[in-house]
């Protein structure tokens, strides 16, 4: 996949709050990318907190402690949004300056809205079936072949600069990613019966 | 102070000095302390070589006892003498109601208070200052056995304790007058009594059955940093459930009939000798001797096994729960840690072996191993191993949510997070000139409110009138490290910032905990406002000397001779007077000192985060 380098002028004039300079991705010393290294991602965490976690700072004074908590829980939520592709790709556009729009227009896309329906009915006839685990895995790979596809169309749109559209392949990624947790919710109920 | 001080670990500034913190298992049942000596945890005995603490607190003509002393005339004084009293922990009167006919007190839930109390013959007291006499008890054995006072304990509750059981226990800690370094999850704590943050990296399960309580939580360790991926577990699932189950088989073979409160304390205590003596033996004999009833037989362990298959069963669909939230499969996972006396039952090794296909550790005594793995963190915590990499990256065991339209929860911060960590969530007015709006703050995972527990509730008032829809409330939720929550909320749209009132569903209110801290035995010879004084004196000093390290560290590449010369005279204010001010200038001046350095932290953080990574990053990013 093509990895896309994107330097985004941030102003770093902003002090009050000590780390509005830095977008989430610098914070963990990545390039702002959609194309993640995640084992990289993991080991700047585990830095960062070595260094902001409150238990560093047990015994220091009341500021200190109230401060650590409050950048240790900006630093968790900076690696939340990246590590997950659907925050991460809305957090992308945000920063790029894309407009935020609802998923309207998504919701009223003909194609897609009858693409989800026939999944969800398909998720739930496995739930009577009794090869409902096997079939199941069939339909999980197939989401996760669609997610894939839907990826790699955001990451071209983002790179053309064509950020509305990436906005609309967004929250598509955001539709299957929630009937991915469906299926998934569904695969756990069948495997204990 | 506003001043994060920024140190590798390894290049701790302070000059090295022993500090004594101690790890408290606060059980249900039993308490223990542990400490570290001569580099190694061990649990702390009293003088007669017992190290547990029975939980048991009575009050009696000529004092308060606690333990053993407790224990041996609760018998003779059932109502003064108050056992259990972590199951009222962080509890409403409506539980509490529930529990009442299991708990032989009389109970007080009207009045002022959302916390119910036990009346005594010493006054009426709530769970929380019990609690704190337990804690007083254990404190003090640590002090007298090394001679010197606690700089700080970590105290350990199980992981599915949601955040009013949390926030009793610290009000708890806060009483007992000791400094709270940590609540510790007690897997977590197990977890680090084995070790294994010396070992090799990997996926660690901890699978504690306890008197009452289930809790599977998995971790992950990487260099010496753990990361608890899940949690999850059953609140009311344990080995009381185990002697209940050889109890209806006794009443069913002895063809009991009638089975009043006596018989069925005997037949209880039967069948846990019964469970007890086939953790070993293949069979158990059972007799009962009633005064109507009698009845023996033999137990034998596959007898015994049938009857609990069913539970142990329920506890490994938990864990398959677990391995999905934390994505992991079981054959991932590298190690199995076995806490709690339940565990000691050979069904529930086999089982929980054969599910993860892998021996369990239980070479510890898995009654005391939580205290353990407090005592080595307490030790890291208060300082004494500024080497050590050992971090712990916990997650909220419970759902936070919001009391939305229809009485629905709507969740801000789901379980599994990991803390500490904040969220917003906006939310807007459904009346026209609507100038006040109630906030409920709730716990859990269902659905509808009424099956939540019910933490907190706000009013946000004197927001200007707007039309519906118009307005824009933002509700923030803080969870520190401990998973205690805090909530603030705030008008958008109006930029007015609103008055908020917060009356906690089932906490002391920080005027009750004061009013105890004054009553209370212990602190009423001393004067608070002295002590006030004193603990003020302690954190300007901390901030002068925060300032200094700092400035040491990086003042001449971060700020103007200008710049420094501004925060240089607020610090020098502080140092002058710091004998001399009162307890509110003290305050006062130490807020002036914060608010001149402002810039400067913000700065210093900026730095730290770089060097954070750039420190290590050239010999770790390629492995």
């Amino acid at each position: 996949m093509r990895r896309e380098l994107y330097r985004l002028n941030h102003s770093s004039s902003s002090m009050q709050s000590p780390d509005l300079s830095q977008n989430y991705f610098e914070l963990f010393g990545l390039p702002v990318a959609f194309d993640i290294d995640r084992e990289r991602l993991r080991t700047a965490l585990r830095q960062l907190q070595a260094s902001f976690h409150p238990d560093r700072h047990v015994n220091g004074s009341d500021r200190d402690r109230r401060m650590s908590v409050q950048v240790a829980s900006w630093i968790n939520e900076a690696h939340e949004t990246l590590q997950d592709p659907v925050k991460r790709s809305r957090y992308l556009l945000e920063i790029s300056g894309a407009e935020i729009v609802d998923d309207s227009a998504t919701t009223s896309d003909a194609g897609f809205l009858m693409e989800q329906i026939e999944l969800r009915e398909e998720i739930e006839s496995c739930r009577e079936d009794k090869d409902g685990l096997q079939r199941s895995q069939q339909v999980a790979d197939r989401l996760q072949r669609r997610a894939d596809q839907l990826t790699n169309e955001f990451v071209s749109c983002f790179a053309a600069g064509n950020l509305a559209e990436a906005m609309q392949i967004s929250h598509k990624m955001q539709f299957i990613q929630r009937i991915q947790q469906q299926l998934d919710e569904l695969q756990f109920d069948l495997e204990g019966r | 102070m506003a001043l994060l001080q920024i140190s590798e670990p390894g290049q701790s500034t302070a000059p090295h000095q022993h500090r004594f913190a101690a790890g408290i298992d606060l059980g249900t049942t039993n308490s223990l302390v542990a400490m570290l000596r001569s580099g190694e945890a061990v649990c702390l005995a009293d003088a007669q070589g017992r190290a547990l603490l029975p939980s048991i607190v009575h009050f009696g003509e000529e004092g308060t006892l606690v333990g053993v002393d407790a224990a041996a005339v609760q018998a003779s004084d059932p109502l003064n003498s108050i056992a259990s009293v972590k199951r009222l922990m962080g509890r409403g009167s409506e539980d509490v109601m529930r529990l009442a006919d299991a708990l032989p007190y009389e109970l007080i839930t009207s009045g002022e208070s959302s916390v119910p109390r036990i009346r005594t013959r010493s006054g009426d007291f709530s769970a929380v200052e019990i609690s704190a006499e337990i804690l007083r008890a254990l404190v003090e054995r640590a002090q007298q056995t090394v001679g010197a006072e606690l700089d700080g304990v970590v105290i350990t509750v199980p992981a599915y304790f949601d955040d009013a059981q949390r926030q009793a226990t610290r009000d708890a800690a806060r009483l007992a007058g000791v400094k709270l370094l940590r609540l510790l999850n007690e897997p977590t704590a197990a977890a680090v009594a084995y070790g294994l943050d010396q070992d090799k990296d990997g996926l660690i399960a901890v699978y504690d059955l306890g008197g009452g309580t289930f809790d599977i939580s998995l971790l992950r360790l990487h260099r010496g940093v753990f990361e608890v991926l899940s949690t999850g577990g059953d609140s009311s699932l344990g080995g009381d459930d185990m002697d209940h189950a050889i109890g209806e088989w006794i009443v069913a073979r002895a063809g009991f009939d009638q089975v009043d409160a006596s018989l069925a304390r005997h037949i209880l205590m039967a069948s846990r000798a019964a469970k007890e003596a086939l953790s070993n033996g293949q069979s158990a004999q059972i007799v009962i001797e009633g005064s109507q009833h009698s009845w023996s037989g033999t137990l034998a362990r596959t007898e015994f096994n049938g009857l609990v298959e069913g539970l142990i069963a329920k506890t490994l669909t938990a864990c398959r729960r677990a391995l999905r939230d934390a994505g992991v499969k079981r054959e991932d996972i590298d190690e199995v840690i076995l806490v709690g006396g339940s565990t000691r039952v050979p069904l529930v090794q086999s089982m929980v072996a054969e599910f993860f296909a892998r021996k369990p550790m239980c070479e510890l005594d898995p009654d005391q191993v939580v205290a353990l793995g407090a005592a080595i963190q307490a030790d890291i915590l208060v300082g004494n191993k500024p080497d050590s990499d050992m971090l712990l990256l916990d997650v909220l065991p419970l759902s936070l949510g919001i009391e939305t339209m229809g009485g629905l929860s709507e969740k801000i911060v789901p379980r599994n997070t990991v803390i500490p960590v904040a969220r917003a969530q906006e939310f807007t007015t459904f009346k026209d000139g609507q100038t006040a709006m109630s906030i409920h703050v709730v716990q859990g995972e269902r659905e509808l409110v009424s099956d939540c527990r019910s933490l907190a509730r706000f009013e946000l008032r004197g927001f200007p009138p707007m039309t519906a829809g118009a307005a824009r409330i933002r509700v923030t939720y803080q969870v520190d490290a401990d998973g205690l929550l805090s909530v603030s909320a705030q008008e958008v749209a109006s930029g007015v910032s609103a008055e908020i009132v917060v009356k906690p569903s089932y906490g002391l209110t920080d005027t009750e905990i004061e009013t105890m801290l004054r009553a209370s035995t212990e602190h009423a010879r001393e004067d608070i406002e002295l002590r006030m004084l004193k603990e003020q004196q302690v954190e300007a000093r901390r901030v002068i000397e925060a300032l200094d390290a700092a400035f040491a560290q990086d003042g001449d590449d971060l700020l103007s001779a200008e710049e420094r010369a501004g925060i240089v005279r607020q610090r020098d204010a502080l140092e002058a007077n710091l004998e001399s001010a009162s307890t509110a200038d003290l305050k006062r001046m130490i807020r002036a000192v914060e608010a001149a350095s402002e810039f400067y932290v913000a700065r210093r953080m900026n730095r730290g985060v770089q060097q954070a990574l750039a420190g290590k990053q050239i010999d770790e990013v390629d492995v």
